[in-house]
């Protein structure tokens, strides 16, 4: 009887088993199955009871933890630098908080994807990337990261279950991301410890990560577990637009280099033993982080200092080029006074350590971010005016808040860091810099940075909505345009609808309310809803949802006198002329203004008459088109939509106003350079050939 | 007076002795210009002469506006704006090679050159020119190219070198040794339309040969003079656009015009002034003396008797008759 019970326990537990690896089979990262999920439940490993993630607050300023920390890495890696080659061993253990068992584990094998038939590359070549173009394959930017054994502490070695999978586009030929089936599932609450050993091959710098002449910079360089996430696991494979997503937790890392080396990386630095083979062996510890980088380059010039945050003192480090060390200064300059900001509008930095690398020139790792960690972008050659560095740094530290803080999924979502980061970098470099000079005020030429996002909006206007996978956008132009651009023009033009202080407020309730969490877009367009009482549930459709472009005009101004009709009237100059400039006509006015897009909102428009009065009106942009009538002793001189400029969204910001009485002087004064610049071209072409 | 007066000092006053021909090359390049650009300028007037946002173009110079309307559909495809201005300086190449001729015997002579003169020297020489810019076009643009794909070459060599200014110097360093060898051809192919135009020289090969035999036996001397009208040439590009920027307002349309006409006008003096180097050289060393002849019954000697420094060369004079 018992044995006939056993069997028959044996033979469900089978069926269930194998359904299990079936559903794995063809959904591979996706959710568990939920009847494998509940029947594992009961065959689920025991939990070990001396498994837990550490509760540190060595590399934060703050006396508890501060997210809630599902994992901890314990790497321990020897970096050869003449072969850009990496031997590590990595101890994960990892806190099941999903509620249910889990039977198998996705891995991130990020440095896969430089490989000539990864999708990273392909997506790469097809639609281009701002590091290569891939027009001809080369052996130094081959990438890899080879997972050489992998044990489930409690479960034996399970190298051999290891199997890529391709969850976004089934190339076979894609490994970057890796599943491990484990033989008992983890229960929910439970902890399980995975022994990794793996080896890379570092690739010549593409995508902020490898290395260049003796520069490398480690980002995405260890086998980094998948989220759990809304119900499933999510482990996207990595494609040339997209970036990355992670639990928060503890970084253990020690990192063995030459002894030559200087090095920086994530978290704060716990030791430095110099070893007999002359290397060194530095490790750091890392709080309430979700990744960990690091660099190393034998020329760094150090810079530090200490800067008073809200939470507690936090040394900033910057890892200068010897080419670039005037420049130190400017870039603590500029971090000071982005975090200065930033804790005041948004909310306390609370870690530690900042750290900046100015990466190697010439090489795809500037202008990156990680956590605690960043890398700017300058050159040798920098004139004060050209405010390049200041952009670069102050995107890449506002990405300690939308990122590493405000954890957003940057595959699915990547307008709600990319895009919320272009916002508030925006107003940071307003604030430092100056309006409509804050990337050039150079030789009486200017450039905003907002006008410099819009500017790459206009360009996909009708392309894709921000709400989109990002490796699905049409290309990464397109990308670019919409996440960053668009984005950050969408909020300018929210600013002006709910007002900037309403939007400071929400942006701070948001931060304070979703840090160390992973957040949903559902939550940040709620959460400005909330603060602003307002339904905005038309604008988001349109704006974030949706690929509507926004683009009102001018369509006709006209004036005329009431009396028209009657004979012998004088002109309406003869008139003025005649009575010293007072003129007594009645005027019947019209200004028409039309909605040439297919975004519609409410907007104002701005009528000015000639005697000075200037009149506001309110149109709420439903309908194709509106007209708007005066009878005034007075002519119409112009009419403006958005008076304030705070639409930013507007494609065409030139048809937005129509003055009656033209001027040239714009015309004249271009015509002046294009003039100019064909003389002169035309004399120094004379000059060389004739 | 010196038998080899200072080609610097000479070739200026040719150009200071006529300085119609400056006036007319600049008129000349502004009414090409003008007309090039017209298609820009009418696609600028549609779009601002009635928008209040052309604002930020003529208070200041926001580049984003400029940007914003050039990328407008209305602005035009650039095949239909930006072409014309770009024919239009290829047609003041040509202008240049047309008018050339004129002016080089123009700085050959003492006098005031009749304009019939000078345009009949264009039209006799214009064949013999274009055949010239043919192989000069050939031999330039060989040597262009092998010295610039030499110093990409050493650029890129060192691209790897962990002194991140090291590329930037060699490219300069290569681009200064690239500046002095094209001087130098210039030098060549300059005496060679001198040659051409002075000598009334059909034979073109015959100019050139002799005109290479001179550039390398005077090369310093001439090189010094060219490099040196260069840097005038530099720093008058240079200091106009750097009093356009420190001095005149942003909204000074009528000053901006001025004085960039200005900057034009003075930079066509050193190329005009290298002319009159070249004319000045080729009468000190390039002009054949003339042999007057001799009486059988006198037996001293005929003196020898160049041109004097400033006159038409006769045989230029005998094309023209």
């Amino acid at each position: 009887m018992q044995i006939r019970w056993k069997v028959v326990l044996v033979l469900i537990a089978l069926v269930f088993g194998v359904t299990a690896f079936l559903a794995r089979k063809t959904a591979t990262a996706a959710p568990q199955s939920t009847a494998p999920a509940k029947a594992a439940m009961a065959s689920a490993a025991s939990t070990d009871t001396s498994l837990s993630i550490p509760d540190t607050t060595i590399a934060v300023n703050s006396s508890a933890p501060l997210s809630q920390r599902v994992v901890h890495y314990e790497i321990n890696a020897k970096y050869d630098a003449a072969k850009h080659i990496i031997d590590a061993t990595e101890v994960l253990t990892y806190h099941n908080l999903t509620g249910q068992p889990l039977d198998h584990f996705p891995f991130h094998l990020y440095q896969n994807a430089f490989q000539p038939n990864a999708t990273w590359v392909r997506e790469a070549k097809r639609d281009g990337s701002r590091d290569t173009a891939y027009d001809k394959w080369e052996a130094k930017e081959y990438g890899s990261e080879e997972i050489r054994s992998i044990e489930v502490v409690g479960q034996g070695d399970l190298t051999s279950q290891l199997h890529y999978i391709a969850p976004d586009d089934g190339n076979k030929d894609d490994k970057t991301v890796i599943d491990l089936p484990v033989a008992k599932p983890i229960a929910p609450n439970a902890f399980v410890q995975f022994k990794i050993a793996f080896h890379e091959q570092m690739p010549e710098t593409q995508a902020r990560s490898g290395w260049k002449r003796d520069f490398l910079l480690g980002g995405q360089w260890f086998p980094k577990v998948g989220v759990w996430w809304q119900g499933a696991w999510n482990c996207h494979q990595y494609h040339a637009t997209t970036e990355f997503f992670a639990d928060f937790g503890v970084y253990d890392v020690k990192l063995t280099v030459p002894q030559n080396e200087v090095i920086g990386a994530s978290g704060v630095e716990v030791s430095s033993v110099n070893n007999p083979d002359n290397t060194k062996t530095v490790t750091y510890h890392g709080d309430d982080i979700h990744d960990f980088a690091w660099s190393v380059s034998p020329r760094y010039k150090v810079r530090e200092s200490t800067y008073q945050s809200q939470s507690g003192p936090v040394k900033l480090t910057f890892l200068m080029q010897p080419a670039h060390w005037d420049q130190a200064e400017r870039h603590e300059r500029v971090i000071r006074e982005t975090l200065d900001r930033f804790e005041k509008w948004y909310g306390p930095y609370p870690y530690k350590t900042l750290t900046v690398i100015d990466p190697e020139p010439d090489s795809a790792a500037e202008g990156m971010e990680y956590p605690t960690f960043i890398t700017g972008g300058t050159n040798w050659f920098m004139p004060d005016g050209v405010h390049l560095p200041e952009l670069v740094l102050e995107h890449e530290f506002g990405h300690q808040y939308w990122y590493g803080m405000v954890a957003t999924n940057e595959f699915e979502d990547a307008w709600m860091d990319e895009g919320i980061n272009s916002y508030t970098e925006v107003k940071v470099l307003d604030s430092i810099l100056g309006k409509d000079k804050d990337i050039l005020n150079a030789a009486g030429v200017s450039m905003g940075e907002r006008e410099e996002q819009r500017l790459s909006y206009i360009s996909v206007a009708d392309r894709d909505p921000m709400a989109e996978n990002a490796w699905s956008y049409y290309n990464s132009n397109s990308y670019g345009g919409v996440t960053y651009g668009k984005t950050a023009s969408v909020l300018l033009t929210l600013e002006g609808i709910v007002g900037e202080d309403t939007m400071n407020k929400a942006m701070r309730a948001y931060f304070m309310k979703f840090r160390f969490t992973h957040p949903t877009k559902k939550d940040f367009l709620d959460t400005i809803q909330e603060v602003s009482g307002k339904d905005l549930k038309s604008y988001f459709d349109q704006a974030v949802y949706g690929s509507q472009v926004l683009d009102y005009s001018v369509l006709s101004v006209d004036s005329q006198p009431v009396n028209w009709y009657e004979e012998n009237k004088d002109t309406n100059k003869d008139k003025k002329e005649k009575k010293g400039g007072k003129d007594d006509t009645l005027y019947q006015s019209y200004v028409s203004v039309h909605r040439k897009g297919d975004f519609a909102m409410p907007i104002e428009i701005e009528i000015k008459f000639d005697n000075g009065e200037k009149i506001r009106e309110h149109w709420d942009g439903q309908s194709r088109w509106t007209r708007f009538s005066y009878v005034k002793k007075a002519q119409v001189v112009s009419a403006e939509i958005d008076p304030d400029h705070t639409v930013q969204l507007d494609r065409n910001n030139f048809n937005n106003s129509y003055r009656v009485e033209p001027s040239a002087k714009a015309t004249y004064k271009l015509s002046n350079y294009w003039t100019f610049v064909s003389q002169w071209v035309g004399q120094a072409l004379a000059w060389w050939a004739v | 007076m010196s038998e080899n007066p200072s080609l610097f000092g000479s070739g200026l006053r040719r150009v200071m002795h006529n300085k119609r021909y400056i006036f007319w090359f600049w008129l000349l390049n502004l009414a090409i210009a003008f007309v090039g650009t017209t298609a820009l300028r009418e696609s600028a007037h549609t779009i601002l002469d009635h928008s209040l946002y052309a604002e930020n173009l003529t208070q200041g110079f926001h580049l984003s506006a400029y940007l914003e309307m050039v990328s407008l559909p209305n602005f035009g495809a650039s095949a239909a704006t930006i072409s014309p201005a770009v024919y239009s300086t290829l047609f003041f190449f040509v202008s240049t090679i047309l008018f050339l001729p004129g002016v080089l015997l123009g700085y050959s002579s003492r006098y005031r050159l009749p304009r019939e003169d000078f345009f009949r020297a264009c039209g006799r020489n214009l064949w013999r020119f274009i055949r010239l810019l043919i192989l000069s076009g050939i031999v330039m643009g060989i040597i262009a190219g092998v010295l610039f794909a030499i110093n990409g070459a050493i650029v890129k060599g060192v691209a790897e070198n962990t002194n991140e200014v090291l590329p930037f110097e060699l490219r300069m360093l290569g681009m200064f040794i690239i500046f002095l060898v094209m001087t130098t051809l210039r030098i060549w192919f300059d005496l060679a339309e001198t040659d051409i135009v002075l000598h009334d020289q059909r034979a073109v090969r015959k100019s050139i040969g002799a005109a290479f035999g001179h550039t390398f036996r005077n090369l310093f001397r001439l090189l010094a003079n060219y490099v040196a009208v260069t840097i005038v040439a530099a720093i008058i590009l240079i200091g106009g656009i750097w009093i356009w920027n420190r001095f005149l307002s942003a909204e000074s349309v009528l000053g901006a015009f001025v004085l960039s006409q200005a900057i034009l006008f003075f930079l066509l003096i050193p190329r005009f002034w290298q002319r009159g180097i070249a004319v000045s050289y080729w009468q000190q060393k390039m002009l054949a003396p003339i042999v007057a002849p001799v009486p059988v019954f006198n037996t001293s000697p005929a003196p020898a008797a160049t041109l004097p420094d400033l006159s038409p060369a006769p045989a230029a004079r005998e094309g023209m008759a």
